[in-house]
């Protein structure tokens, strides 16, 4: 088919994917850019998309106005907990609801469905409550056991289900027949078979915990304990002004890491993506 | 190896009865298979035997022990199913090898079984490769493999040829069989295709609607079936039935009168069904007291053989000839059926007459 397009009708689809292009790449690269300008050349009228002189200075700044390497290490153990949590519960959840015949097990189910349809910021505050009385605000408890018994690990409940509804029950049958109980079955055949959806359980649950910015911003109150998202908003001034230019390299660094993984695994993320029915 | 004794062998779904009682005595090294057509609960049978699916009532008996309540790891027994259920992310040595890792066996054990067993189906070059790289034969084979590396007292089928194309499963039946005499396994085998019966067991058990038709050899049921479906069932093209009265002059039909073999248990005037096989008319040249006028409505030669549906009065047979017939549709011919290979069953097709 691609051969039957005409070179200028080829040229005027590249042109049209250039322009739609614009939108998704401007403002990573403004941020990037902008991220070593001095601050006086981000407003500067016109506006310079390639910067005139650089000043490397923001980001060592990044590092002296906040314990920065903290919230980083902050961010990404807390991610790692999340997603390592929210695999382990979603596929074990998610298995039973799809395998294991129990009284009630649909309208459970739905019940559990119906959690993703409670928006967190009516759910924010009775949590706050909650975990005040149990001494963990201000801590990273909060941050890791919302996601792992929250909405996000009840979406990837749902997928994983989704998953092991189709799996093949003879596969379960001959499993039974070769000696494995419930649980080998589960961890022997039904898990190494839902790479595919684990995958994409990681993926969403991992990008969810490193952007969340609600819960830290009411759980976390010191500088040592913020996560990346919230330690974004520290970079102001004397007057509470954002310092752009400093602002925008920290938001450089927070991006690098979820930019690297995607640029790496592009293929995984885009279908892992489209397993879960999820935009980019 | 060993004996399956299954004793009024029920199942029901809540208030759906499945299986209403069967008793089946399998010998040891016997090849039994079970037939029927689709809902007969002959998968279910098999399945229950295997520890898949619970007894509702009954008691199954495996090498001398009752074990309607140990878990199918526990029966010793290995079953290839009608998708072959191969591992998707193991290869074909891991597969075989399976259910010995979860027995407790040695590596060195393992990799000697699944060597043994390899080498027996053709699949020593295989066994690195993914389920996925193979062909449906291969795969067949593997799941073979896998039954037989554990050496179990008992082999269940659940239609394994069912997936394959024609030739293949040709192949593969006479695969199955040759196995069956090397190893000398107790094997319940359930297919759907009276063919596949036919040429593999050494009994067949012929069910309909949960209950046991006949069990018998496979030619004594295709020589003598006890009531109209197994003789309907078992055969093909099917056996051809028609309906008419006992008279003196012979079978009475809307067609003319047949001749009728030795009867047990009969009046005269009795209506029945009389069923003869295709390959048991012969052709005649001329009209005569023993032959019948058919009418020609289709002639398929096949080679070998031709085949022939004809109409006979209002009803419509089947006849498979030897000789080439050239005839076309609308001439009649003369057809006589062997009188020894007539089956005569009461009216509603449950009792045989002869």
């Amino acid at each position: 088919m691609r051969a039957d397009i005409s070179p200028r009708a080829k040229v005027a689809l590249y042109g049209v994917m250039c322009v739609l292009l614009i939108p998704f790449v401007f403002p990573t690269w403004w941020m990037v850019t902008s991220s070593i300008k001095p601050i006086s050349d981000i407003f500067a009228f016109p506006p310079q998309l390639v910067p005139q002189s650089y000043d490397w200075t923001t980001y060592s700044k990044v590092f002296e106005l906040q314990p920065f390497v903290r919230q980083y290490w902050n961010s990404a153990y807390i991610a790692a907990v999340v997603t390592i949590g929210t695999m382990i519960i979603s596929s074990m959840a998610g298995y039973a609801f799809a395998r294991i015949r129990f009284p009630y097990a649909n309208a459970i189910f739905m019940i559990v469905l119906l959690g993703l349809l409670i928006p967190s910021e009516v759910t924010i505050v009775p949590l706050f409550q909650m975990f005040l009385k149990a001494g963990m605000v201000n801590t990273h408890w909060p941050l890791i056991l919302v996601p792992i018994f929250g909405a996000p690990s009840v979406f990837a409940t749902f997928v994983m289900r989704q998953f092991f509804v189709t799996l093949p029950a003879e596969l379960e049958e001959a499993a039974r027949v070769d000696g494995l109980g419930r649980f080998k079955i589960f961890t022997r055949i039904a898990l190494p078979l839902a790479k595919p959806a684990l995958a994409s359980v990681a993926i969403f649950t991992f990008l969810h915990s490193w952007n969340l910015f609600l819960e830290p911003i009411v759980f976390l109150s010191s500088a040592e304990m913020f996560t990346l998202p919230q330690a974004l908003t520290q970079y102001t001034d004397a007057y509470g002004g954002p310092m752009w230019n400093i602002q925008l390299a920290a938001a450089t660094l927070t991006a690098l890491p979820v930019l690297i993984v995607f640029i790496i695994a592009q293929k995984q993320f885009v279908e892992g993506l489209a397993h879960t029915g999820l935009k980019g | 190896m060993a004996d399956v004794t299954l004793s009024d062998i029920r199942k029901s779904y809540g208030a759906v009865k499945t299986v209403h009682g069967v008793d089946l005595d399998i010998k040891d090294g016997e090849f039994v298979v079970l037939v029927g057509p689709s809902g007969c609960g002959k998968s279910t049978l098999l399945r229950m035997i295997a520890g898949l699916e619970t007894i509702t009532g009954g008691t199954l008996n495996i090498g001398g022990s009752v074990v309607n309540d140990l878990d199918p790891k526990d029966r010793d027994i290995a079953m290839v199913f009608q998708s072959y259920a191969l591992y998707p992310h193991m290869t074909v040595a891991t597969n075989m090898g399976f259910s010995l890792e979860h027995r407790g066996a040695s590596k060195a054990e393992i990799a000697e079984r699944v060597k043994w067993a390899a080498g027996i189906l053709g699949l020593t070059s295989l066994l690195d490769r993914y389920p996925r790289q193979l062909s449906g034969g291969q795969r067949q084979r593997v799941a073979m493999g896998r039954a037989i590396v554990r050496n179990p007292q008992v082999f269940l089928f659940d239609e394994p040829l069912s997936n394959l194309d024609a030739k293949l499963r040709v192949v593969m039946r006479g695969e199955i069989k040759a196995l069956h005499q090397k190893l000398k396994t107790t094997t319940i085998y359930v297919t759907h295709d009276q063919v596949e019966a036919m040429t593999m067991a050494d009994r067949i058990v012929v069910l309909n609607g949960g209950r046991v038709e006949q069990i018998g050899a496979p030619l004594d049921l295709y020589d003598r079936p006890a009531n109209q479906f197994v003789a309907g069932f078992i055969g093909s093209p099917s056996m051809n039935f028609l309906e008419g009265k006992i008279t003196e002059a012979g079978f009475q039909t809307s067609g003319g009168v047949l001749p009728l073999p030795k009867l047990i248990n009969t009046e005269m005037g009795q209506t029945a069904v009389y069923g003869i096989r295709p390959e048991h008319f012969r052709l005649s040249d001329h009209p005569s007291h023993a032959s019948v006028p058919a009418e020609i409505v289709l002639i398929e030669p096949m080679g070998p053989e031709t085949q022939v549906t004809m109409k006979f009065g209002e009803t419509q047979v089947t006849g498979v000839f030897r000789e080439r017939i050239n005839g076309a549709p609308g001439e009649v011919i003369h057809v006589s059926p062997e009188v020894g290979s007539i089956h005569l069953f009461s009216k509603d097709g449950d009792t045989r007459l002869n």
